[in-house]
């Protein structure tokens, strides 16, 4: 753990643990491990919400990029190559599991949803700041193909053009399933809400 | 411009408006709310990239994958090695089993023997478990130590520095070849902590007693 501690916030001692772990250095390669393990892992556990799958996403997107360590050559950011690696691990996990990982482009809207977008009166106000406990609990409700673009935009930062590159839509698609994700996710959040001020 | 054609444009704005999209959000209290709300999401949500810790599980399984695979060693500097020993023989390891022999009848003349020392010299083709923590050394080891200490003082914190790494060597490789038990690589990094103990066995029964 020494030399995590040492690599706290230090880009210049990243990138000496990076030139150390192409000589297959142990501590090195542990040391990137745990400046980044915290994001990796959160951005795989958001996108399954299930743990013991976040970890087993977090060890392989550790190894492909330790694996691949030689090659880097720091024209980019290590930190967007190790999470660019991280993201395609779990979306390939997704689609090896057979889901969807964005909806095609839903032209029609159910009834369900056109209701919920009445602009009718609301009982409950999202007003001050979000609850984070509700807002992951929520975030784990959402559909997988609104979560995906949600995390990836939102979250993790993601742009637009991006997004439709990595999972694969276009980019009108990745705006359309993001307003519904954050509509989605008010939706939630206001139930929530409500339920709270409703208990004794 | 109306509620119901601002919101079915919402998506498309991304935080910029129009002039006409910024005139209703003044005079419209339901979709300023509305536009309030989401944006009060979207902010809050980076605030969750890094929120989640794995177990230390994880970084095990990595260092033993990476291992395995060669491309992890570790990084403490061995102490200078008394005199240069060639690795990889295939005769290597009965010699170093005839040597731990000798070292267990050695023992047998001072005055007996520890039990896990006996099991070693019995079954010194065997495999045998080192004790229960790589911090320690093992009872055999403790014993071999002595023996360097009485001929060279000075070497004996470097064997019991050797025999430290060599017994967690050999506890990641045993239990990675658990774990894979059908894994050819697993086996050989296994043998090869085998080997490795075997070798600095060899190096320190040369300061044995002549």
């Amino acid at each position: 753990m020494t030399g995590a501690r040492k690599l706290q916030g230090d880009k210049l001692s990243e990138a000496e643990a990076i030139e150390r772990a192409k000589q297959g250095d142990a501590e090195a390669f542990e040391a990137l491990y745990h400046l980044h393990r915290r994001r990796v892992y959160s951005l795989c556990l958001r996108m399954t919400a299930n743990t013991a799958a976040a970890e087993d996403l977090t060890q392989e997107a550790f190894l492909q990029l330790f694996r691949k360590i030689a090659t880097f050559r720091g024209e980019s950011a290590f930190s967007t190559w190790l999470h660019r690696m991280a993201v395609n691990v779990v979306l390939m996990q997704l689609r090896k599991k057979g889901l969807a990982v964005v909806p095609l482009e839903d032209t029609f809207e159910s009834e369900e949803e056109s209701s919920r977008k009445e602009p009718g009166a609301d009982d409950v106000r999202l007003t001050g700041s979000i609850d984070r406990l509700q807002l992951k609990r929520a975030i784990e409700d959402l559909p997988l193909g609104y979560r995906t673009i949600f995390m990836l935009h939102d979250v993790e930062g993601y742009e637009h053009n991006e997004i439709a590159t990595l999972v694969g839509c276009s980019i009108g698609n990745s705006k359309s399933q993001l307003h519904k994700a954050r509509m989605k996710l008010r939706e939630l959040l206001k139930t929530s809400k409500a339920e709270k001020a409703t208990k004794p | 411009m109306g509620c119901e054609e601002f919101q079915q444009i919402l998506s498309e704005l991304e935080d910029s408006y129009s002039l006409e999209q910024e005139q209703h959000l003044k005079i419209c209290p339901r979709c300023s709310a509305l536009v309030a709300e989401l944006n009060a999401i979207a902010r809050e949500a980076p605030l969750l990239a890094e929120d989640e810790d794995p177990s230390p599980r994880v970084w095990n399984r990595i260092e033993i994958a990476l291992r395995q695979e060669g491309l992890i060693r570790d990084s403490k500097p061995a102490p200078a090695p008394v005199r240069t020993i060639r690795w990889g023989r295939a005769w290597l390891a009965p010699v170093a089993a005839a040597f731990l022999l000798i070292f267990g009848l050695l023992l047998y003349q001072r005055g007996g023997m520890e039990p896990q020392t006996r099991q070693l010299v019995s079954g010194t083709s065997q495999p045998v478990t080192t004790c229960c923590s790589p911090e320690d050394v093992s009872a055999e080891q403790a014993e071999l130590l002595k023996v360097v200490a009485a001929q060279e003082p000075s070497l004996r914190a470097a064997y019991e520095s050797e025999f430290k790494a060599v017994n967690a060597y050999i506890r990641d490789a045993e239990l990675a070849a658990r774990r894979n038990p059908n894994d050819e690589i697993s086996q050989q990094y296994l043998t090869n902590a085998y080997e490795q103990r075997a070798m600095v066995y060899e190096m320190a029964m040369d300061h044995g007693p002549q």
